[in-house]
């Protein structure tokens, strides 16, 4: 085999495996976002529950409830995109972080059973969403290393491929994560 | 669950009497396991002057004689200290262990279950000996625990068909029921790689690991320098190292100053403290008052049962409760 064979031989190698990893780290960051999926959508069939739960009690959160309500069907309808799905969460979360709140304050609500079963089971639930996040940045953050490193930039620019985003907590979620704190 | 001061005050004044008698008996046993020693010594030397020096030249028949000079002598000096090491874990190590938290069960010939080590997944060798002693196991504030020293040895078997054993672990062996329930396994192992070739080929390394499943990033710089992770699922992993427990977890490392591994497994926690020393060994040449002996037991038999409050084992916030 003369050199020239040799040598267009490996950088056939080097550049399907460039390819491969590219690929790889695109359907990682899928895979991932399919997990977040299913934890959003057991925290939306928590929803209901909770809603009918405490309603009785909570005169002065009955905007919180519906405006959760409203943000579950938004959520449920079918083929919304991947950001709107990020938005949401992030709506949602700060919303069940008020409600959570509100019913430290009525002791009739924190000694019913269901509720407290409820809450753990909410507990539960963003935790998971949680660590279903902090996976799906890990992979986010690989694929937008491999798109923009050398070498495997060329080859995303050829594949086509675009930087995805993070989940990024807002503002107003940041705060009313400290208000819960002040609860604890 | 007492504090640490606390426990080595009731190790000096409830336990001084018993200590001080212990204490005498440990001086006769000194003072008998110097004789002896002497005694068997100069026996063998006796031996080694005796035989013709023909014999000496293979070396098989040297490495023999010192074999056999090690193994009896191994053998005479645990039937000289068994009594006292047995008084010493009846008398002292068990009450300790009941002050700290009388829900706890003590028997010092048992060790962790091989199919618990096993089941770990922490050390992939496979164990061709096992051996431990001082087996605790009962709850902490509703929480199971169980741990024991713990010895497992590969053997292998060198050119001339004698058996060499090397040690796979030993050390300190905890499992304890995990507050969360999880279905995938995680294993966090000491980070090796990191620290000797830096973080860009560090992590190419341990990437390439085929005996573990997947590596995991975690997002804590400081938990990845130390730890390496390894696991099945990739979100459940952090489910179960949020970021409070990752803390904890170096926490309680810097505080053990040894190697700890660490895996979730069946939902339970397993913690894997390579101490390399038979713990809870009743000191034969100094003084059982010595504070330094003393805070020894102590110290270490507080960092197992306190692992319970120390990684929140009994915070049950979650469905499993």
């Amino acid at each position: 085999m003369s050199i020239s064979m040799i040598i267009l031989l490996v950088l056939g190698i080097v550049l399907i495996l460039m390819y491969n990893s590219l690929v790889s780290k695109k359907n990682q960051v899928e895979n991932i976002f399919a997990s977040v999926d299913t934890q959003l959508k057991k925290r939306y069939d928590l929803i209901p529950n909770l809603v009918a739960s405490v309603s009785k009690y909570m005169e002065h959160e009955k905007s919180l409830l519906t405006e959760v309500t409203k943000l579950r069907a938004e959520a449920n309808r079918p083929n919304i995109s991947d950001e709107h799905k990020i938005a949401l969460d992030a709506k949602v979360s700060s919303a069940l972080g008020s409600i959570m709140v509100a019913v430290e304050n009525y002791p009739d609500l924190k000694a019913n059973e269901n509720v407290m079963h409820l809450q753990r089971s909410l507990n539960e639930v963003e935790e998971q969403i949680a660590a279903a996040r902090r996976a799906y940045n890990q992979a986010v953050t690989d694929y937008n290393n491999a798109l923009e490193m050398i070498p495997t930039n060329f080859m995303a620019s050829a594949m086509n491929y675009q930087r995805k985003e993070v989940f990024e907590i807002t503002e107003g979620e940041r705060e009313n994560v400290n208000v819960k704190e002040l609860f604890n | 669950m007492k504090s640490v001061s606390e426990l080595t005050d009731f190790y000096y004044e409830n336990l001084f009497p018993t200590l001080e008698e212990l204490d005498k008996e440990r001086k006769q046993l000194r003072y008998r396991i110097i004789l002896v020693g002497f005694g068997f010594t100069f026996i063998f030397f006796l031996i080694f002057m005796a035989i013709p020096s023909s014999w000496w030249q293979s070396g098989d028949a040297i490495y023999f004689f010192g074999f056999a000079y090690i193994a009896l002598g191994g053998i005479i000096y645990k039937m000289l200290t068994k009594d006292y090491v047995k008084e010493f874990k009846e008398k002292i190590i068990s009450p300790l262990i009941n002050a700290i938290d009388d829900n706890l069960n003590y028997s010092s010939e048992m060790h962790i279950p091989q199919t618990l080590y096993e089941r770990s997944e922490i050390y992939t060798a496979s164990v061709d000996r096992i051996n431990g002693n001082d087996y605790v196991h009962g709850h902490i504030d509703g929480t199971k625990i169980k741990f024991s020293d713990l010895h497992t040895e590969k053997r292998h078997r060198n050119s001339k068909g004698k058996d060499n054993w090397s040690t796979i672990f030993q050390g300190l062996f905890i499992v304890a029921e995990f507050n969360k329930n999880f279905q995938a396994k995680t294993i966090v192992l000491p980070d090796t790689a990191q620290s000797s070739f830096g973080d860009l080929i560090g992590s190419w390394l341990q990437s390439k690991n085929m005996a573990r499943p997947e590596l995991i990033k975690m997002d804590d710089n400081k938990f990845e320098k130390e730890f390496v992770v390894y696991g099945t699922d990739q979100v459940e992993a952090r489910y179960i190292l949020s970021h409070s427990l990752m803390e904890k977890l170096l926490q309680f490392k810097n505080k053990t100053q040894h190697p700890v591994a660490i895996s979730f497994v069946r939902n339970h926690i397993h913690l894997a403290i390579e101490y390399n020393k038979d713990l809870f060994e009743p000191s034969i040449f100094r003084s059982l008052l010595e504070y330094k002996i003393a805070m020894e037991y102590v110290q270490t038999l507080h960092l197992a049962i306190g692992i319970v409050q120390e990684l929140k084992l009994n915070e049950k916030l979650w469905s499993k409760s």
